[in-house]
């Protein structure tokens, strides 16, 4: 197989938890030689799971085993002069340092942008955290929920009025924020003769999906006009149907707003009489009258399955989809046919199933190929190669606990 | 175009966008805010469904003064060509020999039908990188899937993740999946850069939307390949149970709330010590993560009656002091408000070639070296002279003449 796309990228990754470990899986996955350091107790998501059978094992989360494939570990602790000492040595030969932790933090280590960038100018810093590293939050503690919901994308578009806005279910601020993150971090990476040199990326999650999410179609017309939106519990409420509802077995994303798709959908549902009417021709009258449509619509949806569903409505050119649960997505034959899902092989877990890589470069295919690290695992490797460490260097650095 | 700014990473990039409604466009909007030269190819004869969208800058409906339009597609220019005309499509493919970068968002088998498939394109430029980002993919048995970015995720699994817990699935009322896969869009398209640098060779990127936003799903997929078990919404519980309490509550006000998440047992002592130490909070079992969990739907119950009269800017400033992880949840108005994205600059106004002024979103990364200019969304068109003329060397009767046939159009 042809070397990843970012091969020739080096990453050193001081993260933990979600955003800095997914950012830099993005470049270990496709191809970039990425070193994870975690402190000797291991990145906190190895005690999240989910393990297999409940039981606990830092070797055995399946969330750490998906953040980090393709990475080479490395244990240090840079709390302790030596392990920042190492740390500074590491970042002085990678192209990235990509890292989580709390505004200060790595200043506090002798790790922060100036530090680095005088050891290595071309040392593209990418830090990303819940509010980012200026202004009146950065010192305020958070976590992917905080970050989620200061962006405003809950309070406008998820949950029901008078309800508690919501959030999706997963690290929706963490994963946004590492992949702008990725995005943006590349870039300087790829640009550095351009613009004279590596540099400091002060990301942060809340801000990303609070511009490019809910600023992108809120901002203007509040600006202008005075006015905003909340949530409605209801899909889209200026057209109609768009929304999910219930059906025999489980939910469908039912969708027909031009006048094709609801002429498909009454063709699917028999051309029962009430589609008929003029008023219900014209998506925005029907959304005025979706009181009156929606009970109608879920009488037929409550007798048919949501595949079955699913598969008429789309071969009429109606764009109604099922709310597929994660098992259901996971066992989709479309996925298996592509490729998506793969199994990797890892000494605590056995033959694991992952999601494969998240988009498809036909001449530099991407990972992940090689399982999660085991905690220290390249300790010997990674020290002995970039630092010339040899093992009694390292048995000392054991036992004085900085690795 | 930012030429002659040399401190942008991208600047000497050009790509020809021929992306459309909210994902495309911000593939090339992240690249344009990077330094490349975006052109997003469109045209009058077949006008983008968003620059019809509500509201208009200073209420005039028109498409070019749509306000989240142009939030959502400034760093993109516009070269205004008619691809129903043969010689539109031939002019599109001059102005791709020279470009580096292809970006579409049509499903399969679009740009083909146009004579602007990944074959016809690499004949005039070898060594380029093609952009395809269909909702499913390229090819699969679901590849020529029908949906729109706000049910997308459904295919996924992420939308059975999302509700209050009682059954019912929460649709997100807007594609969250946009914004996003136009980012990530970004990533794939600079993997493919550096490897055409290193190799020379381009490629044509396979961008399943899908498979892409399934990502976000990681941590429960795990679950299921590990234990069999298919997750369900969970409201605002933490994903993996790691932290207690971990919730929106209420506060004083029309929809106010606020987000609090204890992640240690340090931050449930600070906030019981800031709740003045009520008997229930005390308990002894409530001391540890495991007991905490276990009462979770009581303790979050007892706490948004503790809550619910409370100001929450107040009270998250109060939590935050005593080491709680607690924000306020803002609304659309209060992100002009906030001082935190006020000091960061999130939001900008600009000043729109038509004349009137807008509110986008500004550089939503803080670069400490490159100087991001973020320009308004463009008029239709209003690249074409510079890049007609003078990039394509075209002489001034025959662009007339192609405008007067409204194939520059």
């Amino acid at each position: 197989m042809p070397p990843g796309a970012l091969h020739g990228i080096t990453v050193l990754e001081l993260g933990e938890y979600v955003s800095a470990p997914y950012c830099a899986k993005l470049f270990a996955d496709y191809g970039a030689d990425v070193v994870k350091a975690e402190p000797p107790r291991g990145d906190p998501s190895r005690t999240w799971g989910p393990f297999p059978g409940d039981v606990p094992h830092p070797e055995r989360s399946g969330t750490y085993f998906f953040l980090n494939t393709d990475k080479r570990g490395i244990t240090l602790d840079l709390s302790t002069p030596r392990g920042g000492e190492l740390a500074r040595a590491l970042a002085a030969k990678v192209d990235v340092v990509i890292e989580n932790h709390k505004p200060g933090t790595l200043a506090s280590w002798g790790l922060d942008h100036a530090s680095l960038a005088a050891l290595n100018p071309g040392l593209v810093l990418i830090s990303i955290t819940p509010f980012g590293q200026t202004g009146p939050y950065s010192d305020w503690l958070g976590t992917d929920l905080n970050a989620f919901h200061l962006s405003g994308a809950s309070s406008r578009y998820c949950g029901r009025p008078g309800e508690a806005p919501l959030e999706h279910g997963t690290f929706a601020a963490d994963f946004y924020g590492a992949v702008t993150a990725a995005t943006w971090g590349l870039a300087a990476v790829y640009g550095r003769v351009r613009v004279g040199g590596g540099q400091h990326l002060d990301v942060s999650c809340a801000e990303a999906i609070a511009a490019t999410f809910v600023g992108g179609q809120n901002i203007g017309g509040c600006a202008q006009d005075g006015r905003f939106e909340r949530r409605t519990g209801v899909g889209m409420p200026l057209g109609a149907p768009a929304t999910i509802l219930p059906c025999k077995d489980g939910h469908v994303w039912m969708l027909a707003l031009e006048p094709g798709q609801w002429n498909g959908l009454a063709r699917v549902m028999g051309n029962p009489e009430w589609m008929t009417v003029d008023i219900f021709q014209d998506m925005y009258q029907r959304a005025q009258n979706a009181d009156a449509i929606y009970p109608l619509l879920v009488e037929w949806t409550m007798e048919h399955g949501k595949r079955e569903i699913m598969d008429r409505c789309q071969a009429e050119g109606v764009p109604v989809t099922a709310v597929f649960t994660i098992a259901e997505a996971a066992e989709h034959p479309h996925l298996a046919a592509r490729g998506y899902l793969t199994e990797i092989d890892h000494p605590a877990l056995g033959r694991v199933r992952d999601l494969g890589a998240p988009f498809k470069l036909p001449a530099s295919p991407g990972g992940p190929t090689r399982p999660a690290p085991l905690l220290g695992q390249h300790n010997a490797e990674v020290y002995g190669e970039r630092l010339g460490l040899d093992g009694a260097a390292l048995d000392a650095l054991r036992r004085d606990g900085v690795i | 175009m930012n030429t002659s700014d040399s401190k942008l990473p991208l600047s000497g990039i050009r790509v020809a966008n021929f992306g459309w409604v909210w994902a495309g466009p911000v593939v090339g909007q992240t690249l344009g805010f990077l330094g490349a030269d975006v052109l997003k190819i469109e045209s009058r004869a077949r006008i983008d469904l968003t620059r019809m969208l509500p509201p208009f800058g200073e209420g005039i409906r028109d498409p070019d003064r749509s306000l989240s339009n142009h939030a959502c597609w400034a760093g993109n220019g516009s070269v205004s060509l008619n691809l129903k005309h043969p010689e539109g499509r031939a002019l599109a493919r001059e102005l791709i020999a020279r470009c580096d970068v292809v970006i579409e968002n049509f499903g399969p088998g679009v740009m083909d039908g146009l004579g602007l498939g990944w074959d016809a394109l690499r004949a005039v430029k070898p060594d380029l990188v093609m952009f395809s980002m269909p909702a499913a993919g390229l090819t699969g048995p679901l590849k020529d899937i029908r949906t729109y970015g706000l049910s997308l995720t459904s295919t996924t699994g992420l939308d059975s993740l999302v509700g209050y817990g009682d059954g019912t699935p929460i649709p997100v009322e807007n594609a969250f999946s946009d914004p996003y896969n136009g980012i990530m869009g970004a990533f794939a398209i600079l993997a493919a850069l550096h490897h055409r640098d290193r190799t020379g060779m381009g490629q044509h990127v396979d961008y399943s939307q899908q498979e892409a936003v399934m990502q976000m799903v990681g941590p429960a997929f795990m679950d299921y390949a590990l234990n069999g078990r298919s997750a369900g919404a969970l409201g605002n519980r933490h994903p993996r149970a790691a932290a207690a309490p971990h919730g929106v509550f209420p506060c004083a006000g029309e929809d106010r709330w606020i987000a609090i998440a204890v992640t240690n047992d340090d931050a449930w002592q600070a906030l019981v010590a800031a709740m003045e130490r009520p008997a229930w909070a005390t308990a002894p079992e409530l001391a540890a993560l495991p007991g905490r969990l276990a009462a979770l739907d009581d303790l979050h119950a007892r706490l948004a009656a503790w809550t619910a009269d409370q100001d929450d800017y107040e009270l998250a400033r109060r939590l935050q002091a005593a080491g709680v992880a607690a924000t306020p949840v803002l609304n659309v108005a209060d992100l002009l408000r906030d001082p935190h994205w006020r000091a960061r600059g999130t939001f900008i106004e600009v000043v729109h070639p038509l004349g009137f002024k807008e509110t986008i979103y500004g550089a939503y990364v803080k670069t400490s070296r490159s100087a991001i200019t973020v320009r308004p969304g463009p008029r239709i068109g209003q690249d074409n002279e510079r890049v007609f003329k003078r990039l394509l060397g075209m002489d001034d009767a025959r662009y007339q003449t192609l405008v007067a046939a409204q194939t520059i159009y």
